[in-house]
Formats: structure tokens, sequence, C-alpha cells
């Protein structure tokens, strides 16, 4: 069983935690380490996309909102992705690239002052144009005091918004922040809708967000009937052409067994999260295509640090050389992951492997263990000052593969006279037991779904310790002054060289033990052409499906 | 017969907020905040608690209680912190069909149980009683969800007689063969579960009577067997029969949660447990509430049914 909910939506400029498992079943041989290569196309040859024809894709959780100013959950982005324009979208290989600007934003000198010119002509659904002063009016909330939906914190650095023009718009920050391109993927409101509401009444303004969204994306919303489908058809004016299908309809099934029956019945077309012991019936299908790409994710074992156990890095570090993750990948996961060595995604402009690695070497770790002054004790159990190495590793139940791994790291760390208790918690209660202010564990094992600006400082900043998401406790200055001044640095492959030293540092003090990068797996009926694999975003290819006869 | 039905309507009252008090207090005891409350971690502390003050969750418990139980005595239920819509809304649009679902298994259940109940007892100890006895002990032993992905991997996907899933063909009008296409399965794998429960609660309330004396001096009378069995024995047998149906109807609207998440049935056993996991209060609290009274109110019908069937109890 897998729990399919995640946290927040994909769209988040911060990382988010993952509660359900990833990973698939293709041979690990077939992944690439620096890009997602989508996997070529059963495509019929010589044939012409053409118009016409239902979508059907299978949803496990329903929809909450469509404002992406106040979503929190994948549904709910992915269905706001097909409803809205933005100023910029991202490509599969997770580059920002515009959608209604036009071309790069100019930036200033200073990096304080960021320029987009924007496409003419661009209609929303009721067929009024799109300007910039829709654009202000959508950002403009982000800084409104009664805005209290979840990107507020997003946009700390945005002073003001303003429209140069009908069709150019200027943001600028209080100070330079190269991550500013990724926040500018919020789809566009239509400010002759909304203008009237208040701030504070937006996020519960059911008319809208709910019953009559209206955006200026590929496809407008027709009807959502709770609990069975939502019906979106193509957009005739969309400014990127109109889409071949003629309609999207999202299905929402409750379980993923009947999902993958779905699948082979014809009756649903797209499926994404496709879990991994799942896959050979999947392939079993005729009529199925299976898609496979990395997630933009690491899963790893983390430390809380404010535990004496592990407060000295010799013994994290031991505890990772007493871990063998490529068996765990083969096994556990089925060969569908790379072992990971460091806090960023191979898919990352910012990657760079270049970082210390403690690869599995018992031997080494029994030798780290003993300079940090542990010895073993009359159980076998390595002590120092009367106290037995044991600990309790957390992680969340419905989720098998975190129970094996916990398992499998239980049987390993004996090996080096640790004890370990692997235990499974309800979701919700154990993030209130992970997180601020309860912090109430010794080990966890967890998921970072990554944001597309690779920027460290939301999980590993000291000032995030006490309410934000480092709440291992991690505090280093070295990385704390890295994180303050990457942001500044505009030029890419200046940065790249900055995080680099992040993530050797990082890697040298292990306050995780990075396990995996796990590949995702989605299932498509043949019928559908043109996919494109987008590791984030699941809907990314979908205003270019087309369906062959 | 009427100060019966009001002293006992009034008794209500102090049964149902004590459900409330406790089910608001296990609520708030169960680790976990509402999922709402996991913001965005960079959210400055003012604006964390102008939202948590606009939730009403800044309150003190008690103070917070008081304001759901003033709120819900005028049927206002509160909107979901999740879905930000009005509970009500979000129950009454689930409602039909976790009653459809249930009224009909429970329909299948008792037209096939009570008579097996009754042959079962009627020929007591022949090979047909223990087919019937294996068959419920069988039916009480296979697990839903087994149960259901074999009929589907069967009737939808090998045979392709119904559909995999779902309340209606997509895209498709309402009709009600549609529907009853789609209720089948569902209805089959809930009724086998309480047919066979059924079937062992008449068989043995059957079998008691039928060793009355009066079930004796009837077919000493002469008496033709099936009117011995049908008219002396049945009436009387059927008595705690229909306790057991006053009891069931809290599971009417309770629904099941397996079920209808194998069959992707969009009913109130999904919506309470989606709600649970996400630790949204007002839709907690309106299920529970909604599940409390309705109990309370079987237990009322079960005590005048019995009345009504049974001359010897008077109110």
């Amino acid at each position: 069983m897998t729990m399919s909910f995640r946290w927040l939506s994909p769209l988040l400029a911060t990382p988010f935690l993952l509660a359900a498992c990833g990973g698939g079943n293709e041979p690990a041989a077939t992944q690439t380490q620096t890009a997602p290569v989508p996997e070529p196309e059963a495509a019929v040859v010589g044939v012409e996309p053409g118009y016409g024809g239902n979508l059907i894709i299978g949803s496990i959780g329903e929809p909450v909102i469509f404002n992406d100013l106040y979503s929190q959950d994948v549904p709910s982005g992915d269905i706001s992705d097909l409803i809205y324009a933005a100023l910029t979208t991202s490509n599969e290989n997770l580059e920002v690239i515009p959608d209604i600007a036009i071309g790069e934003p100019d930036i200033s000198e200073d990096g304080l002052q960021w320029t987009f010119d924007m496409k003419e002509g661009v209609l929303f659904h009721d067929g009024v144009e799109l300007t910039a002063h829709d654009v202000v009016f959508t950002y403009s909330i982000f800084l409104d005091e009664d805005y209290t939906g979840p990107r507020a914190g997003s946009f700390t650095s945005l002073e003001n918004i303003e429209a140069l023009s009908d069709y150019q718009v200027r943001f600028t920050l209080s100070e330079p922040d190269a991550r500013f391109a990724t926040l500018t993927g919020y789809g566009i409101l239509p400010r002759h809708l909304l203008e009237d509401i208040p701030v504070a009444e937006l996020g519960e303004y059911q008319a809208f967000n709910i019953d009559q969204p209206i955006g200026a994306g590929p496809f407008r919303f027709v009807s959502w009937t709770s609990g069975q489908n939502l019906v979106l058809e193509a957009f005739e004016d969309y400014h990127g052409g109109r889409p071949y299908l003629d309609r999207v309809t999202f299905r929402f099934v409750q379980d993923l067994n009947a999902m993958v029956l779905l699948l082979g019945q014809g009756e649903v077309d797209y499926a994404t999260g496709i879990p991994p012991e799942e896959l050979p019936t999947v392939e079993s299908f005729d009529n199925v295509n299976v898609h496979s790409t990395l997630a933009l994710r690491y899963d790893f074992l983390g430390y809380n640090l404010r535990n004496p156990l592990f407060q000295d890095k010799r013994v994290r570090q031991a505890l990772t050389h007493a871990i063998d993750r490529q068996e765990i990948v083969d096994t556990v996961m089925e060969g569908n992951a790379t072992v990971a060595h460091a806090p960023v995604s191979p898919l990352s402009w910012a990657y760079n492997d270049d970082v210390p690695v403690f690869d599995f070497d018992p031997e080494r770790a029994k030798a780290l263990l003993a300079e940090a002054g542990w010895t073993p004790g009359d159980d076998g159990i390595m002590q120092k000052d009367g106290e037995r190495f044991s600990f309790e590793i957390l992680s969340n139940d419905g989720n098998n593969v975190r129970r094996d791994l916990g398992i499998i790291v239980q049987q390993q760390l004996a090996g080096i006279g640790i004890e370990v208790t692997p235990r499974q918690m309800e979701w919700g209660a154990f993030l209130d037991r992970i997180l601020a202010p309860n912090f109430d564990f010794d080990a966890t094992i967890l998921a970072w779904g990554l944001a597309l600006d690779p920027d460290p400082s939301a999980i590993w900043h000291s000032r995030e310790i006490e309410q934000g998401l480092n709440n291992i406790g991690y505090s280093s200055p070295v990385v704390d002054a890295l994180a303050e001044s990457n942001i500044r640095i505009m030029d890419q492959d200046e940065r790249a060289a900055e995080l680099a030293k992040v993530w050797a540092e990082l890697a040298e003090d292990q306050p995780y033990t990075f396990m995996w990068y796990p590949l995702q797996f989605v299932g498509l009926n043949q019928r559908v052409q043109g996919f494109v694999h987008h590791p984030r975003s699941d809907m990314h290819s979908v205003s270019s499906l087309w369906i062959a006869e | 017969m009427v100060s019966y039905l009001i002293r006992r309507s009034l008794s209500m009252i102090p049964i149902l907020i004590g459900i409330s008090v406790i089910s608001f207090s296990i609520m708030y005891l169960a680790p976990g905040k509402p999922a709402v409350m996991n913001l965005d971690p960079t959210i400055s502390a003012e604006a964390r608690s102008r939202q948590l003050s606009a939730l009403g969750l800044d309150d003190p418990a008690p103070i917070q209680y008081i304001k759901w139980l003033g709120a819900a005595l005028k049927g206002d239920f509160g909107v979901s912190y999740i879905r930000k819509r009005p509970v009500s809304k979000m129950i009454t649009e689930r409602l039909p069909a976790t009653l459809l679902l249930m009224g009909s298994s429970l329909f299948l259940a008792s037209i096939i149980a009570i008579p097996m109940g009754i042959l079962s007892a009627h020929k007591q100890y022949t090979p047909l009683d223990y087919g019937i006895t294996t068959g419920s002990f069988l039916g009480i032993a296979v697990p839903d969800f087994w149960l259901g992905l074999m009929l589907i991997m069967l009737f939808s996907v090998n045979l392709g007689w119904t559909p995999v899933g779902g309340i209606a063909t997509l895209g498709g009008d309402f009709s009600v063969l549609d529907r009853l296409h789609h209720l089948i399965l569902p209805t089959i794998v809930l009724a086998t579960g309480s047919m066979a429960a059924l079937t062992r609660y008449t068989r043995s309330s059957m079998l008691e009577v039928l060793h009355q004396d009066y079930i004796r001096t009837a077919r000493a009378k002469g008496f033709r067997e099936s009117k011995v069995v049908m008219k002396h024995g049945f009436r009387n047998g059927l008595i705690p029969v229909i306790t057991l149906f006053g009891l069931l109807l809290p599971t009417l609207v309770g629904g099941s949660v397996i079920v209808e998440k194998l069959f992707s049935w969009p009913g109130l056993g999904l919506l309470f447990i989606d709600a649970t996991f996400q630790r949204d209060y007002p839709v907690i609290m309106a299920l529970v509430m909604l599940g409390a009274v309705l109990t309370v109110i079987g237990n009322l019908v079960a005590d005048l049914l019995y009345a009504m069937v049974d001359p010897r109890i008077e109110y």
C-alpha cells in the first residue's frame, strides 16, 4: 500500500516532505546521471498529430482549490497547471522557460530589477485579454498583509511590482535573489473578475476558486463531480495554439490496484506514481507504455543532532560506512534508484558529484567509532562513558520501502555493534513528533521533494532550526555563509561552483546518510502520442499530447 | 407510548453531548495537527498566527468546543479546513452514494440471509445446514478487500461484464441501469460479510424458538410444517433479528472505507478517512456526530419495533 498524498504542491519554492514511496522497477542501467531522457515513444512513424479525443487521467487524490496562490496539494496544482498561464514555466530539463513572457527577463546590474516582456493577445477563457496589469494584480496579492496563503514566505524579498506598459512588467527586489526566476511560475489570475474581492477573503472565494476558475491556460474548466471526475476542455484561443485534445478528464480513483486495472482496461489513459511493485503488471498490458525518469528528490536517514549520540561527525560517517546502500538499492528498491551522496539531485544544474563518499566499509566504520571513543560492551553493543549506542529510527506507516529500509539498517548496524529499533507511525502523528516544537526523535527515514531552485537554505541554514525544515538541528557556519551568498550570484555557473562547496561540506558532515535518488514511473496508453516525461510536473506535456486513431 | 418516546428523546440529549465531548477530546489529544497548520515554514510568525486565528485554532480547546457546540446546535458544522467548503454540503454530496450502496447491500443480505437462516435452523444437523453454516463462516472469514479484488479480476478484467470502479460511466448520462451496473460488485462484497452474520443470527434465533413448547403444540395440532415454521416460528424468531436492523442503521451512513476505496465509490467512508488523516476537525466532528445520532435513533427504533412485533412488550 502506498500513501499517495504529498504535502505541498510541486510549484512551491521550498522543498517538501514526501510521505509516499517512490522509485520503480526499471533496470538501473537505463538511468542517466545527468538529465532525464524521455524514453523513445512507441510512436506511429509518419503519423501527424491530429485534433480531437478525450484524455482520461487517473488521479488518486482529489483537488482542493484551483488557485496557485492557495493550493497545497498535488492534484490541485496539476489541474491549475492546465487552467492557468504563467509568466514562466519549466521544461523537462528543469530549466525556466517563458510561457506568456517573451524571452529571458532583463535583470538589472545589481540583480534587483527583473523586467519581463509579455506576449500580446493572450486571452483569458472569458475572452478578456491578459495584460501586465493582471500580473501586477496577481503578484501584489503575495505582498498584501492580509494574504495568509501558503506562499507568503516565498516572496519576502519582493518589494514592488509594476506594469511599465500593458505588456511589460517589472519586479523590484529588496536584495538580489537568483531564485526569483523560479517564483514567476504562478498562474496569473484575472484582475477584472477578482479585484473587488478583499485579499483576506480571496482564499475562501469559492465562486472562482472552485466553481468557475478562469485562467489563460490551454484548457478551460467545465465541471467537477466530487468523488468522481473533473472535466476540462480545450481552450480554442490558447496563446500557444489550441491543444490537440478536445477534453481532459480527471478520473478520481481511490485505490492504486484499481488504478492499475483501469489502465489495463483502457479506462484510464495516463496514470502517474505507479509503484514499483505494480510495474510487472503494468508492463504486461499490451496497450500501455511505461515511462520513467528520475524524480527530483532524494531519500535519506536523518540524525537528530540534538542527541549526544550523533554529535560527533566521525560517528555519523561511521554509520554511513556501515550501511550498504548499493545493496539496499538493489533489494529494497529493486534497482530503481541510484545511491545518493549529497543533498542535490543529478537532475539539477547545480549537481556536483565531487564530494566525500562513504562507501560500505564496516571495518572503517568500527575504526571511526573507536576513534570517537566507542568500545564494545559486554553485550556486544558499543559503549562510551557507560552509555550504550542504541537508538530508534522513525518513519511513516503505509510505506513498505521505509519499513524494509529500517529493518535492513537495523541488521547492518548490528554488525558494528549498534542497536537500532525501527518504528513506523501514522503520517500526521509522525510529523508532529519530528517537527517543531517537539523534535522528539533519534533518527528518521524521509525524502525531500526538491524545489526547482537548488538553494540549500530552507533545509540546511541554522536559522531554520527552530521553526523550519532543518528539524535535525544542523548548524555549520560554512553552510550558513554559502547559503546566504549563493542566492546573490546571478551567473548560474558561478553559483553552481559555490553550491558545490555546500554539497561537499554537507557530505563531509553526514548529518544525513543520503540514501538514493529514486526513479518514478507513469503508465500511458499507447494511443496517446507526444508524451514528454517531466520529472516534476505531470501535466507538462498534456497540452501537446494527441490521440492516435 | 408517547410519554415513552418523549422520555427517550430527552435522554438522548445528554448522551449526544457526552459523545461530542469525548470525541472532541480524543481528537485533540491524538498526536498530529491539522494538515493546514503545516504551512510554508518560511512564513512569518505573525501571518501564521493570523491564519490560525482565522480558523479558530488559537483558542484553548474548551473554548473551541463550546464554539463548535454553539454552531452545531444551530445546524452549522463549520467549514472544512482543507477544502474550505461547508461541511454539511460535503456530507450531503456524499450521503446518497453511501446510502445507496449500504442500503442495497443490506437489502441483498437480508433477502438471502433470512431464508437461509430459517432453512438452516429447520433442517438442523442435515448436510444443508452444514453447507449453509460452512458458507456463512467462509463469508465472515473472507476479507472485503480480497473478495473485492477477486471479483474485479474475474468479472471486470477477465470477463469484462462489470466496470472496474466508480459510480457511473465516465461522461455518460445518468441511467438507472448504468448505476445498477456499477453497484453490483460493491454490493455483493459488502453483502457477503453481513449476509453471513445475519444467517447465523437468524439460525440461532430460529433454533431457540423451534424448540419451544408452543411449536411442539402447533405440530401436535397437525398444522402443516411450513405453517408451523413460518407462522409460529418465524414471527417469534424475527424479534431479535429486528433489533439487529436497528443497530445496523448507523452503518448505513458509516459506509465501508475498504469497499469504497477499492471501487472508488464516492461515499462518506472515504470522506471520513481522508479527514482523519488530515486532522480536518470540523469534518471529523460532523461525521462522528452523524454516526452518534443515528446510533441513538437506531436503538430507539429497535425498541419501538420490538413493541410492534411483540405484543408482550409495552411501553
